[in-house]
């Protein structure tokens, strides 16, 4: 009985094992290949009165030294140990798929190929033609279906034939293209005698000419000084390793050309990536989407609205339930003024996280996040930024703290600080709860409006802040494009997309009750006084900065609510909701909070709307949150400049305050 | 695929068809360059938001776990990015 190795070769995920295991069964032996951690599979299996062993190689992209598992893989090769050498190639992707073919070319072993995922390319609606692509290679050919069981007959005869024929890849035109390459003729022409067993000396060339630093060496064992020198000079580094690739791409096009015929058209979609990625209409189209993608999280918040307004109908009941039982004043005000009050704006606020979190999430599943990154990257580069501060940017929508730590990625010290400078400027998700919210109470069907000024705003603020900090941090250096692939658009998995919606609201609900609780508590506290309110030392304090904070349309509670903002934005309803709707101030101030248990008319009668639009946008673009703070701090290892960045946006804050208050009192 | 990395000096940022239409070839052939390139290192991706850019330590400003930032396998959506080695 005869015996011969075969070995399998191919990219990652080409089909090898899949064949391995349906040739061998389960007469396999797995290890590892000597001093490396990749594993070694080998198999045997009997046909036709021959026992084959089979070798699995491990995936690699082609016969280059850039990993360990292409070292090996071409080891095993030009070891000779295989009689034949099986290339696997996708056949659904074949121009990119066939560049371990063209790579293997020059090699010494007998070989032949196996177009493989038959049945995808079909699907595709590729037809390829095996026999013509057979003539220009000079070895076999065959289309198959690794996974179908039933086209193993056709791989056996061709396996036979081929350990017959011994066939060899013909590499003339190939090797014509890289005859035009500087270099190429002087360096073969060196190699010519005494080569290493198992390479040719055009495959040596070419991977001399490729900078591969292992065949280099390899050389410089057997060939006499002198001709290493003039080697060395003649290979060029990058430049040789591109020039190769074309050669290879080209000979690949070769080949291919008149063997493959596409039948099927593209997905349709595409117009829709022609306006996103269109140079004048791309942006509006994504600014339009973010605007209506959170107009659209009002939809799903407004019902939840609804059950806070039902929370705040249990105010009186239970106020008057309880004062007719007896309970203190102090008792009953920690019920019905600090929690039912804070329920019901905890309440309102989560049904904007769960709108919005639910709006964006679905944009990001389909796909649109992507598109909407793209069309923000090419806006970096006017703003003195790489590419890549794009998704920090994104990821601050959600979190300004995840903002700042997704800058870790961008290795320029000052274009990282100047990412999270910006970055701070994004509304983050709890202020794209808060905002809602409070332009809802005050402003009603006036609210997209609010959220649109913001946006724009937004806009505005990052480009500005980027012309004031660039001058320090960032230098007018080169910039590289970056390349993007846009993922193709999916259906949105709804299942897991509501777990992550709802999994994020419950989060945030037992975050922001914790904080609006112990901020409202300690105002409550704070403004809590049996006697006359003017006798608190809050009130007085409040009086004293008053005129101060007016300027910028801020009353004192509104002011001191902008400061607890800076903690974190939920503490800004904590402030609000004790200091108004506590009632201890303004049951002494206005005599309303006795009769009017609904929270909205207590704001409404105690805001005016200028000075909520002051608020709204003071908040808004105020410092995100302590742990941003801290996160900034952590990234950019500079107190310096997270000082900076925290006071400069204090300050902008205060100052779109004062605007927002100006502009308010001519509209309203 | 010198041309490729040449129009990519104007600092802008291109889509592979954009790169296909500018270069007048197939999104294809675009594709298998830029492979090439990740191979002999002279592009790399970049990492969207797949290795939990916070770190995980978001906890301080959105739930438990990084999840806040933004939904599962979210980066999965997010397509992919290369950016040239300098
Ligand atoms: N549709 C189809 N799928 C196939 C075919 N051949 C293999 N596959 C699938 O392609 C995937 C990858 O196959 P593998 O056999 O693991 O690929 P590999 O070459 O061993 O990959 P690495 O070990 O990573 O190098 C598996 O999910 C297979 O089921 C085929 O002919 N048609
Ligand atoms: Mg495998």
């Amino acid at each position: 009985m005869s015996t011969a190795t075969i070995a399998l070769l191919g990219q990652p995920n080409s089909g090898k094992s899949t064949l391995f295991n349906a040739l061998t069964g389960l007469r396999q032996h797995v290890g590892n290949w000597p001093g490396k951690t990749v594993e070694k599979k080998e198999g045997t299996f009997t046909y036709g009165g021959t026992t084959y062993s089979v070798a699995d190689l491990p995936g690699s992209y082609s016969m280059s030294a850039n990993s360990d598992e292409e070292v090996i893989t071409r080891d095993f090769i030009a070891s000779g140990k295989a009689d034949v050498v099986c290339i696997l190639a996708d056949s659904s992707q074949l121009e990119r798929s066939l560049f371990m073919l063209a790579d293997y070319a020059g090699l010494n072993a007998p070989c032949f190929l196996v177009l493989n995922m038959e049945d995808v390319a079909k699907e595709q609606g590729k037809k390829i033609d095996a026999k013509a692509i057979e003539k220009k290679l000079g070895i076999p050919v065959m289309m198959f279906s690794a996974t179908d069981t039933k086209a193993y007959d056709k791989f056996y005869s061709t396996l036979e034939r081929a350990i017959k024929e011994k066939p060899q890849i013909n590499t003339s035109s190939l090797e014509k293209g890289y005859e035009k390459l500087n270099g190429y003729c002087e360096i073969k022409s060196q190699l010519d005698s005494n080569t290493p067993s198992g390479y040719t000396p055009m495959w040596l060339t070419a991977k001399v000419l490729e900078n591969d630093k292992v065949v280099s060496a390899k050389l410089k064992n057997t060939l006499p000084d002198n001709k290493v020198k003039l080697i060395e000079n003649l290979s060029n580094g990058n430049d040789g390793a591109i020039a190769l690739g074309e050669c290879k791409f080209a000979w690949i096009d070769e080949i291919l050309n008149g063997a493959v015929s596409k039948t099927k058209t593209k997905a349709k979609l595409g117009k829709l990536d022609r306006i996103y990625t269109h140079r004048i209409w791309g942006k509006p189209s994504v600014v339009l989407t973010v605007v209506l993608g959170l107009l659209a999280s009002f939809i799903p918040a407004l019902p939840i609205m609804g059950i806070g307004m039902g929370i705040n109908a249990l105010n009186a009941p239970i106020r008057e339930a309880m004062t007719s039982a007896g309970s203190p004043a102090f008792l009953t005000g920690i019920v019905c003024d600090v929690v039912i009050a804070s329920l019901y704006f905890i309440i309102n606020m989560l049904g904007f996280v769960f709108g919005v979190t639910l709006v964006f999430g679905l944009l990001e599943e389909v796909g649109v996040m992507a598109r909407i990154s793209y069309v923000f990257d090419n806006t970096m580069g006017k703003l003195g930024l790489q590419g890549k501060s794009v998704m920090p940017f994104l990821v601050s929508f959600g979190c300004t703290m995840g903002g700042a730590a997704g800058a870790r990625v961008i290795d320029n010290w000052g274009q990282k600080v100047l990412t999270i400078a910006l970055a701070w400027a994004v509304p983050c998700g709890a202020a794209w709860s808060i905002v809602p919210m409070l332009s809802t109470v005050f402003f009603g069907a006036g609210a997209p409006l609010i959220i649109t000024a913001i946006l724009i705003v937004m806009i505005l603020h990052m480009w500005i802040t980027a012309k004031i900090f660039s001058r320090g941090l960032v230098k007018e250096e080169d910039r590289y494009g970056m390349i993007m692939e846009l993922p193709p658009y999916h259906k949105p998995k709804w299942g897991a997309l509501f777990r992550y919606v709802l999994g994020r609201t419950k989060d945030t609900f037992f975050r922001v009750t914790k904080v609006v609780l112990i901020v409202c508590g300690i105002f409550w506290l704070l403004s809590f006084s049996s006697g006359s309110i003017e006798d608190s030392a809050l009130y007085k304090f409040g009086v004293a900065i008053e005129p101060v904070t007016k300027i910028f349309g801020l009353t004192w509670p509104l002011f001191l609510a902008f400061i607890a903002s800076s903690i974190g934005k939920e503490g800004a309803i904590g402030v609000i909701s004790a200091l108004f709707t506590g009632g201890s101030i303004f049951a002494a101030t206005t005599g309303a909070a006795e009769k009017a248990a609904n929270i909205n008319e207590i704001l409404l009668a105690n805001v005016t709307r200028p000075e909520a639009l002051a608020f709204i946008f003071a908040i808004t673009f105020n410092m995100p949150c302590l742990v941003a703070l801290a996160a900034t701090y952590q990234e950019i290892h500079s107190v310096k400049w997270t000082a900076k960045i925290a006071a400069y946006y204090t300050l902008t804050a205060l100052v779109l305050a004062f605007a927002a208050y100006r502009i308010g009192l001519v509209i309203f | 695929m010198n041309e490729l990395l040449g129009l990519l000096n104007d600092g802008n940022s291109r889509t592979i068809e954009q790169l296909a239409a500018e270069l007048h070839t197939s999104p294809e052939d675009i594709s298998r360059q830029l492979e090439y390139l990740e191979n002999i290192g002279m592009i790399r991706k970049v990492s969207t938001t797949e290795k939990k850019s916070c770190g995980g330590k978001c906890g301080g400003c959105s739930g438990a776990e990084c999840r806040g930032c933004m939904p599962k396998n979210a980066s999965a959506n997010m397509g992919k990015v290369w950016e040239v080695v300098r």
